[in-house]
């Protein structure tokens, strides 16, 4: 038995799941911002794997190009034919994260300013 | 490369330590200990990139996560002190079960589905992953995107900043909430004593 990507999917699914959960069940917004980074690691998760497991420019039953047609379509002049799309956008979803995290923990501050809890039911002042 | 049954015996340990650990996560009462939960759910993931071989995202998680992100969260939770551990008792409008039910239901759908997908194995070229790949392609056809990341970040820092600093004066006046709602005073007359933090932090 080996580890295909199914079994990454599935993981990640599980960790999204758990961090929907977590999201969705608690009412401190501090764990509702730990929930959210979860979810943000779990799609992370799936856009490696999906990256490890096609890690050419082509579909796996296409016919074989050559390296230099291969780099052409990715759109820069590299001697191999290999795409790197999902780490790279996982960089930049960990980019996002880190500055939602960052806006959200001064929300959470400024919240906690005004009406000295952090519980997320108490945001209600624009409750009609 | 590792061989399959290495492969297969990471993946386990690390998916459990990612469950675990995700699962304490949210359900721990006290924050500094969920905290701790993602602490470790992050250093499982950067395991679970290593064996995938993407070891500068692995490299990238550890110092953007934990040494950012999780180190604001517990800056954050020891500023609030007692607050950050805020209870969780209390009926909402819907039932909390229906939620999570819902959540569940979905994610064990999606991990049946994706456990029946069995892509045939995919040789890994031995410069998969390699930082001068991985670099190339994010100076290359990606430099747009890494530039505007760095707008993004900065506009994050002035945004966190300007919520943070605590102006709330027109805010108190308008909802009546806060702590100084019973003695307003005008927003001009007011920052002396928000900006200061007491009486001898007079501007240098």
């Amino acid at each position: 038995m080996t580890v295909t990507l199914g079994h990454y999917l599935a993981l990640a699914s599980v960790l999204f799941t758990t961090g929907a959960v977590g999201f969705l069940v608690r009412r401190n917004a501090l764990v509702a911002l730990m929930s959210i980074e979860l979810m943000l690691n779990a799609v992370n998760l799936t856009l490696v794997a999906a990256n490890r497991w096609q890690p050419s420019m082509v579909p796996a039953g296409a016919e074989p190009a050559t390296p230099e047609a291969l780099a052409a379509a990715a759109g820069y002049a590299s001697q191999s034919a290999i795409a790197h799309h999902g780490q790279v956008f996982a960089f930049f979803v960990i980019a996002v994260a880190a500055a939602e995290a960052a806006v959200g923990l001064a929300i959470v501050l400024a919240f906690y300013r005004l009406r000295k809890t952090i519980r997320t039911d108490a945001a209600d002042t624009l409750k009609g | 490369m590792p061989s399959s049954k290495v492969e297969l015996v990471a993946f386990g340990l690390l998916s459990l330590l990612a469950v675990g650990s995700a699962v304490a996560t949210i359900s721990y009462r006290s924050a500094i200990r969920c905290a701790v939960g993602l602490f470790f759910h992050i250093l499982s993931l950067a395991g679970l990139y290593m064996t995938l071989s993407a070891h500068f995202l692995a490299a990238v998680q550890l110092i953007v996560y934990v040494g950012a992100v999780v180190v604001l969260f517990v800056f954050v939770i020891m500023l609030l002190g007692p607050a950050a551990d805020a209870p969780d008792d209390g009926a909402g409008r819907t039932p909390r079960w229906l939620g999570s039910g819902a959540a569940v239901c979905v994610g064990a759908l999606s991990a049946m589905v994706v456990l029946s997908y069995r892509p045939e194995r995919v040789l890994r070229p031995p410069s998969y992953g390699t930082l001068r790949e991985v670099g190339g392609y994010l100076f290359g056809p990606a430099v747009l995107p890494f530039e505007l990341a760095s707008v993004l970040l900065t506009a994050a820092v002035v945004g966190a900043f300007a919520v943070a600093r605590g102006h709330h004066d027109k805010v108190r006046l308008a909802t009546g909430l806060g702590p100084d709602a019973n003695n307003p005073l005008p927003s001009d007359q007011a920052p002396a004593a928000e900006d200061g933090e007491g009486p001898s932090g007079g501007r240098s």
